[in-house]
């Protein structure tokens, strides 16, 4: 294991940093993540300039991440799994998730539809002025879907490989592709590299997410994964598709479709097939997102218990 | 709802007058003489009569038939018997072409592409559903049955479908190939409308194996097609002689619109029952042929163009000659 740690004690640091988060959520001060933010806007006012924008994108790729993981690694070989847990607690973001997007379906059932439009608004980048339930309810479950891969699976997964160390590069690289990974002429060139390492590190995470999805389908594995192959190709993002597609599917919910940016409205490719969205189909996304965090912990430490039994047999 | 053709009434309200030519669509203008249906084809629920279908087997070669309320009945439940039989597709619909196929394969979760006539061919190994128009609507541009048959082979050999729809095929029928409509993946829709002159009865038939055939049926319900509609088709369907007669004067009137437009400098493609041209200006030529109470097909973006059907009559030949006329001196 890359993260030096003995295989029941991997297990028993990925059980702690979980239960860390489910109890205490996100920090609220001093945000680890927050003030990474800063040091990232930093180093690209001072570095996205002139020539060379791709290499430029590669120094501060590595200027951003580099340094904070090696920091981890050696924090983590200092003080051991209490070090590993506590990083994995602050990478992983199911309490989140889960805070964020839960009051938008009570905001829908109590039929507050202004509430519901701000609370969607915090997580999503869509115009929300005009939105309906159907469209707030898709938002929300969308976002579960996606983000269940991104801010749970993407970084259990490093975890179980890198250990905190490995959390904390999926997780800066993961925060560097949202803030520089664009296609537009400011970061096109220079967000490159952002761009590919995060599609790189979240390949395998995204599809063992995606089949989950599929193992855990409400309404038939069949259709999850019939979406995932025929509606994944379709979309913009090579790792949110299969996550995305596989997931509307077993929801058995029409997600994707239109979706309103800066008052246009953009006719993105569907996502699952059924009905459209209500309010309980965020309920429902999260479920599946929970059921899937289960399952992971659940083999992961089968697995890792299986493993230290054979090194000591 | 798509915009279509055929919206005389849309004509009338705008540009005033009541004397109009309509070539807005591509339906025959010496449509089949329907006799009256009898009292029972009123009175009694729509049983399906198996001799409407034999008359259809027959005068279309196919092995399988399904009675269908127009093809747009087809058109619309095919997408979503697929989601229902094999969950969503990656669909292939021809452009620029009829736009209620791509409309409703739109739907029900399949990611649908329109492909260039032309480059269908590359695209059928990606796809699960291919659908075609042929002859196409509204460009006249065809494709060979062998190589139709080809990417049914290949998209049955996954599963997938080929769907052709021939509403225009019955003045090209070496095209066609509703004779191999029991291969499994194979679709084919043909019209009654068009060739017939029957657009008002609302009838077209589905030609694809058996099984298909009857997961369609159970879709679509009981009585899909009324008691007149079956009567007056089994008439028109087993009436040969109407029908030579009508293929010969199909032939001389696509003939005498293709040279008409040809003397007023105009490339036109299509069929017998209508002509399609890549209009530099297609508003202003529009426009230009209401202000004469003519009524054509205007495509705007896709197929930017205009499509002409047939007149009914001399006058009304006389009329688009001499409109034809007037827009060149413009």
């Amino acid at each position: 294991m890359l993260s030096g740690l003995a295989p029941t004690t991997l297990a028993l640091a990925l059980v702690a940093g979980v239960l860390l988060d489910l109890l205490l959520g996100e920090v609220r001060r001093w945000h680890p993540l927050v003030g990474f933010g800063r040091l990232a806007s930093d180093l690209e006012r001072r570095l996205n300039a002139g020539r060379s924008r791709i290499a430029r994108g590669l120094l501060a790729w590595a200027l951003a991440v580099l340094p904070l993981c090696a920091l981890a690694w050696l924090a983590c070989a200092y003080a051991g799994a209490a070090v590993h847990a506590l990083l994995l607690y602050l990478g992983i973001g199911l309490r989140s998730l889960r805070d964020h997007t839960l009051p938008i379906h009570a905001a829908l059932v109590r039929g507050d539809l202004d509430a519901a439009r701000g609370l969607t608004s915090r997580i999503v980048s869509r115009d929300t002025h005009h939105a309906g339930e159907s469209d707030l309810a898709k938002a929300g479950a969308e976002s579960l879907l996606e983000n269940g891969n991104d801010a749970v699976f993407g970084t259990l997964f490093w975890f179980l490989v890198g250990g905190g160390t490995g959390v904390v590069l999926f997780r800066l690289a993961n925060t560097l592709d949202a803030m520089w990974g664009y296609r537009n002429a400011r970061f096109n060139l220079f967000g490159r590299v952002a761009a590919r390492v995060d599609d790189v590190l979240n390949y395998v995470p995204a599809r063992l997410t995606a089949l989950s999805y599929v193992l855990l389908a409400e309404r038939g594995r069949l259709l999850a994964w019939r979406c995932w192959r025929a509606q994944a190709p379709a979309w913009t993002s090579p790792n949110a598709g299969p996550v995305m597609a596989s997931g509307a599917g077993a929801l058995g919910v029409q997600l994707g479709g239109a979706a309103v940016y800066d008052g246009v409205t953009e006719q993105r490719p569907p996502l699952g097939t059924g009905p459209d969205a209500c309010a309980d189909d965020i309920l429902r996304a999260w479920r599946l997102v929970w059921r899937t965090t289960l399952l992971w912990v659940v083999v992961a430490g089968v697995a890792l218990f299986a493993v230290d039994g054979v090194l000591h047999a | 709802m798509l915009e279509h053709g055929g919206n005389l009434r849309a004509a009338q309200q705008r540009y005033g007058g009541t004397d109009w030519i309509d070539l807005s669509t591509g339906i025959n203008p010496h449509g089949y003489p329907a006799p009256a249906p009898t009292p029972d084809a009123w009175h009694r629920l729509p049983e399906r009569d198996p001799a409407l279908v034999k008359a259809a087997c027959d005068y279309y070669g196919a092995p399988h038939l399904l009675p269908v309320a127009g093809t747009q009945a087809a058109i619309q439940a095919l997408p979503r018997l697929r989601a229902e039989l094999a969950g969503p597709a990656r669909v292939t619909v021809s452009a620029p072409s009829y736009a209620e196929h791509a409309h409703h394969w739109g739907r029900h979760g399949h990611v649908m592409r329109e492909v260039a006539y032309d480059a269908l061919d590359d695209a059928v190994a990606g796809s699960d559903v291919v659908v075609v128009i042929n002859p196409n609507n509204p460009t006249g541009a065809t494709v060979a049955p062998e190589r139709l048959l080809d990417w049914a082979e290949r998209l049955a050999a996954r599963g997938g479908w080929l769907v052709v729809d021939e509403a225009f095929g019955d003045t090209a029928r070496a095209l066609s190939v509703s004779g191999h409509a029991g291969r499994p993946g194979l679709i084919v829709l043909r019209s009654v409308g068009k060739f017939f002159g029957l657009a008002g009865l609302r009838l077209g038939f589905v030609g694809a194996n058996a099984p298909l055939l009857t997961a369609l049926d159970d879709l679509l319900g009981p009585w899909a097609v009324s008691g007149p509609a079956q009567e007056i088709a089994i008439a028109a369907l087993r009436d040969h002689g109407w029908q030579q007669a009508t293929q010969t004067r199909l032939a001389h009137a696509g003939a005498r619109m293709h040279a008409l437009l040809a003397d007023h400098g105009i490339d036109a493609h299509g069929t017998p029952l209508f002509h399609w041209w890549a209009e530099p200006r297609p508003g202003a030529f529009h426009e230009h042929m209401a202000r004469r109470a003519i009524w054509v097909r205007l495509f705007p973006d896709a197929a930017r163009g205009i499509r002409v059907g047939l007149p009914g009559n001399e006058s009304a030949w006389r009329r688009i000659e001499q409109a034809l006329r007037e827009w060149n001196e413009t």
